[in-house]
């Protein structure tokens, strides 16, 4: 087996038995992490594979956390329903949003991006009806497994659960840009104009991958919500989409795996030092730039190269 | 700043225990310092309120050095929310998990009150409003484990509605933030105002974080309003006052705010000087516990106390008070018991906790921003007090009978 | 008639203001490369500099002037010892490092400063208001426009019409080249983005007795700012200035005539515009 595979086996295997070893705030901690490291690593799909910078990406989220608050929270039906509805949504907001949005490029689509999120945010905010407005939604409760079947309302439970989305993301990510669809995208990103005078049109498979990794986004929204018991305006404010792109850069653009160790550093670094300071933020800044200047790869990027180098 | 702030009572703990105490005080102080979780805003934009809520557990921990509850010392943690509440949950719940808080307070904004307290029947802790005004959190959103110990959004209005009633003003316009709270304080204000026959001659809603009211002012103006009513989050209440002032609007149409406080009176300056409103806590209340309490606060912490300083001072005095009646500070069951229906002599006035909806009856105060040269800012006077049950809505309602 | 006029004085005085933030921002892109997300915190900066200076000195003229000359000298100190190292990477990096320097810039004011806003009053020659007709409107105001108006034509004069100008645009046309032809391209990119914070720092100054100086003023700012730049065009100084225009006028008119829709207005602006021409107004086919 190479190394790879043995490190891939050694992670299930620890997420797997971790419940059992950890206290209960750090099993709390560690699914909260997991949770964003499914968006950061859904950012990484259109960030990394692709070259599209996104700032609005929270947006998705944002609807997955809200598709999954209502099911759970009106109508009572298991989480894995919850959970297809929030990607759903997510996916097919995401659909028009990038159609539109790849008409352009670069800094424009990204501002773009940020234009159609910042209206989802204002929907949010003002649909008071339908989303609380700017409360949100309290109360989400955690229900169960399948219909009648086990209640995933212990800690344990629902961190198996997350875990099992995030390896499952994982598997899945990892197919989709090994195939030819993922190929096809890394060479969007290296050279679009080639690309284009090969006679192949990138824009589908920008709409596409954009719409796949806002499903992604939105899984990870709709684990969100069951888990901290609301859903509110600020998880589709784009400084959430900004922290994402800061988590995909530590953990290493464009390696998948990068991303979610990328956002657990970055929740990490936030949870101990706010214990120490008020002012965290200039340690985290700090941290951040001299990450920027020097391990650019992030952390994976460099571990492989040191890897590489040993 | 340090991770904990450790307020122990360990002078008292030593010279009690060495007083050869009953048997029980030993035990209970084996169990160890009560701790209260204050997952507040300490950074960004809503930091001056979070910072509020500390200065006071600060001063309260400090008049607590020599006395303890139960034998036990009193334990401070606070957490940085940031003002979101998604961290909010968080770090409440990393207090309850991790540090075994059975008391959550200190909380900033309601949309973070909310989601907490919607979790802590399921902690098995008591949540402690001090600053939290949303009416929904003691009617739809109502749980037994929430208890409001501030005046809340709709008696601040109320407070003002009282006062108008009585005064020649007739047509006001409303101006609320464009979120939760300005949407339903000017429905509850219109709705009170237009009960005592006087008239709303427009509305407006201008988002959170708007720069230039220039466009509001002018219709303002054009309304030919007597009064305008402000609902607006603490900067761009600031960003208002000021702009209106250049534009002279403030001379024609009077500010009327739901909430009046030193922060924005120390911003403004005396730009504001003449506005009226509702204050949740006027420092300048006239008994002997609060000028006490007032020049306490000032020598620690150099200025004086705004709003929040003085409300989450009497929600700890009051909590204390109760854990001391329940006889306990780990079963929650009890201090919610105990609370349920007590009084509390506190800096404003008297306090009533209904056992109903949780929501102390308080008095409420309409005052007027003045200047007084024995001070550096201009502070509020208080033109009404208003009696609690005159103020506070009916039960699990945000309506007034 | 009034009304009207009022209104279009809104519209420019908050253009005015746009415009001396944008300024900066599309200078910078167009230059540079660089999506600079600090460009904001030096607005805020200059805005408390501000406050700082006329709390010492009681004169509010003079921070007009050193105010930005400090923000600008921050700026390139900061470019030099950070950005200059990575611009040959991705341009994501780029945009991120200013990301970093944004926490960083925006927190150390917070402990400086403290949380509570600080007002600042405009000078004496600029209070209260001037009556045009039936019109009663603060005389402070008119500065931002006329200010954002000078500003405009300076730098456009500048980039266009001398020897400095004409190496800054070669280094943005072509920075190999514009080196192998003697230009020093790391002195000028310094330059460029110390003169883009000043101008932040300018618009921050010129804010401040209307907004107050607060903190969230550089998040608030930012993302408008982006907007303009986009309608505009990156790199273009009269498309700033045209996307400060209809910025200002969207939100100004906006907020009197559709209240319902300001959040969002000036998206749907930029939205439209960019359906049609996705470079912006005046920007450059990439």
């Amino acid at each position: 087996m190479s190394a790879r595979r043995v490190w891939a086996l050694a992670a299930v295997v620890a997420l797997a038995v971790v419940p059992w070893v950890l206290a209960r705030h750090q099993l709390s901690l560690l699914t909260d992490l997991l949770i964003a490291g499914l968006f950061a690593m859904s950012l990484d799909l259109i960030m990394g594979y692709t070259g599209m910078v996104s700032f609005g990406h929270a947006a998705y989220f944002g609807l997955g956390a809200y598709a999954s608050a209502l099911v759970l929270l009106n109508y009572a039906q298991p989480i894995p329903v919850a959970l297809v509805a929030g990607a759903l949504l997510a996916g097919a907001v995401a659909l028009p949003v990038g159609w539109f949005s790849t008409r352009a490029t670069g800094i424009y689509f990204a501002m773009l991006t940020l234009a159609f999120a910042q209206f989802l945010y204002a929907l949010a905010y003002k649909w008071r009806g339908l989303t609380g407005g700017s409360d949100g939604i309290a109360g989400v409760p955690k229900t169960t497994l399948v219909w009648g079947g086990p209640s995933l309302a212990s800690p344990h439970a629902f961190y198996l659960l997350v875990a099992a989305c995030v390896v499952l993301s994982v598997v899945v990510c990892r197919a989709v840009v090994r195939s030819p669809f993922g190929r096809a995208l890394e060479a969007i990103r290296e050279n679009e104009r080639r690309f284009t005078s090969l006679g192949r049109d990138p824009r589908p498979f920008k709409v596409v991958v954009f719409v796949i990794a806002a499903a992604f986004a939105g899984l990870a929204g709709a684990l969100f919500a069951p888990f901290r018991g609301f859903a509110s305006p600020e998880v589709m404010f784009w400084v959430f989409s900004g922290q994402g792109l800061m988590m995909v850069i530590m953990g290493g653009i464009g390696t998948l795996i990068g991303p979610i160790l990328g956002a657990m550093l970055f929740i990490l670094i936030e949870e101990v030092l706010s214990s120490y300071t008020e002012h965290w933020m200039i340690f985290t800044g700090i941290v951040f730039v001299l990450m920027v200047i020097f391990l650019p790869g992030g952390l994976v990027g460099t571990a492989r190269r040191l890897g590489a180098r040993a | 700043m340090r991770r904990r702030d450790f307020l122990k009572v360990s002078v008292a703990g030593a010279a009690v225990t060495s007083l050869g105490v009953p048997a029980y005080l030993k035990t209970a102080w084996a169990q160890g310092p009560i701790k209260i979780g204050m997952p507040a805003a300490l950074s960004g934009g809503n930091s001056q309120y979070g910072i509020q809520a500390k200065r006071a557990a600060d001063l309260f921990a400090k008049d607590m050095k020599s006395k303890g509850i139960l034998g036990r010392p009193v334990e401070f943690i606070f957490e940085d929310t940031g003002g979101d509440p998604a961290t909010a949950v968080r770090k409440a719940q990393k207090l309850v998990e991790k540090d075994g808080v059975k008391f959550l307070t200190g909380v900033v904004l309601s949309s973070e009150a909310l989601a907490v307290s919607a979790k802590c029947p399921e902690w098995k802790v008591v949540f402690m409003s001090t600053i939290n005004g949303a009416g929904s959190l003691t009617a739809k959103s109502y749980n037994r484990n929430f208890f409001r110990v501030n005046t809340s959004g709709p008696m601040g209005a109320r407070a003002v509605s009282l006062y108008l009633a009585e005064a020649p003003m007739k047509r006001f316009f409303a101006l609320g933030s464009d979120y939760a709270w300005g949407r339903d304080s000017v429905a509850s204000f219109t709705s009170q105002i237009t009960a005592a026959k006087k008239e709303i001659v427009g509305t407006d809603f201008p988002p959170v974080g708007t720069k230039d009211f220039g466009s509001y002012i002018a219709k303002i103006r054009q309304s030919k309003a007597d009064g305008v009513y402000l609902v607006l989050v603490g900067q761009d209440a600031t960003i208002y006052l000021r702009q209106a002032h250049q534009f002279g609007v403030n001379r024609e149409v009077k500010p009327i705010m739901e909430i009046l406080e030193l922060e924005n009176m120390k911003a403004v300056g005396d730009a504001m000087v003449g506005a009226i409103g509702s204050s949740r806590y006027p420092f300048t209340v006239d008994t002997p516990k609060n000028r006490d309490f007032v020049k306490r606060f000032h020598e620690m912490h150099g200025i004086y106390p705004d709003m929040f300083d003085g409300e989450t001072y009497e929600g700890l005095e009051w909590l204390v008070q109760v854990i001391q009646k329940a006889g306990t500070a780990d079963d929650i069951e009890k201090v919610i018991e105990a609370w349920e229906d007590s009084t509390y002599d506190g800096l404003e006035g008297q306090f009533m906790m209904r056992k109903c909806d949780h929501q102390a009856v308080q008095p409420g105060f309409a005052v007027e921003c003045v200047k007084d040269p024995k001070y550096p800012h201009p502070i509020p006077k208080i033109l009404a007090t208003y009696p609690g049950d005159k103020v506070t809505p009916k039960c699990r309602t945000e309506e007034f009978s | 008639m009034a009304d009207v006029l009022e209104q279009l004085l809104n519209a420019l005085a908050l253009a005015g203001l746009l415009f001396l933030v944008s300024a900066g921002l599309s200078l910078v892109f167009g230059i540079l490369r660089v999506v600079n997300f600090a460009h904001g915190v030096f607005y805020m900066l200059g805005a408390y500099l501000g406050f700082t200076t006329v709390a010492l000195t009681g004169w509010f003229w003079p921070a007009l002037v050193v105010v930005p000359a400090v923000v600008g000298v921050l700026g390139a100190l900061l470019e030099s010892s950070t950005l200059r190292f990575i611009y040959r990477r991705p341009p994501i990096y780029q945009l991120l490092l200013t990301f970093g320097l944004a926490l960083i810039l925006e927190e150390s004011i917070r402990v400086l400063y403290g949380p509570t806003a600080k007002g600042v009053e405009p000078p004496p020659l600029l209070q209260g208001a001037v009556t045009l007709g039936a019109l009663v409107y603060p005389r402070y105001r008119l500065l931002l426009a006329v200010l954002g108006c000078a500003v405009g034509a300076a730098v456009w004069l500048f980039l266009r019409h001398t020897r400095a100008g004409l190496v800054i645009r070669a280094v943005a046309q072509n920075s190999e080249m514009a080196g192998c032809l003697g230009a020093d391209v790391a002195r000028v990119r310094t330059l460029v983005f110390g003169a883009a914070c000043a101008l932040a720092g300018l618009g921050g100054v010129a804010a401040a007795p209307m907004t107050t100086a607060y903190l969230g003023m550089g998040i608030g700012v930012i993302v408008d700012a982006f907007v303009v730049v986009v309608i505009g065009g990156l790199g273009s100084i009269a498309g700033s200035m045209a996307g400060s225009l209809i910025v200002g006028a969207a939100q100004t008119w906006g907020a009197y005539y559709l209240p319902e829709t300001a959040m969002v207005i000036m998206y749907a602006v930029m939205g439209v515009i960019l359906v049609f021409r996705p470079w912006g107004l005046l920007g450059e086919e990439e």
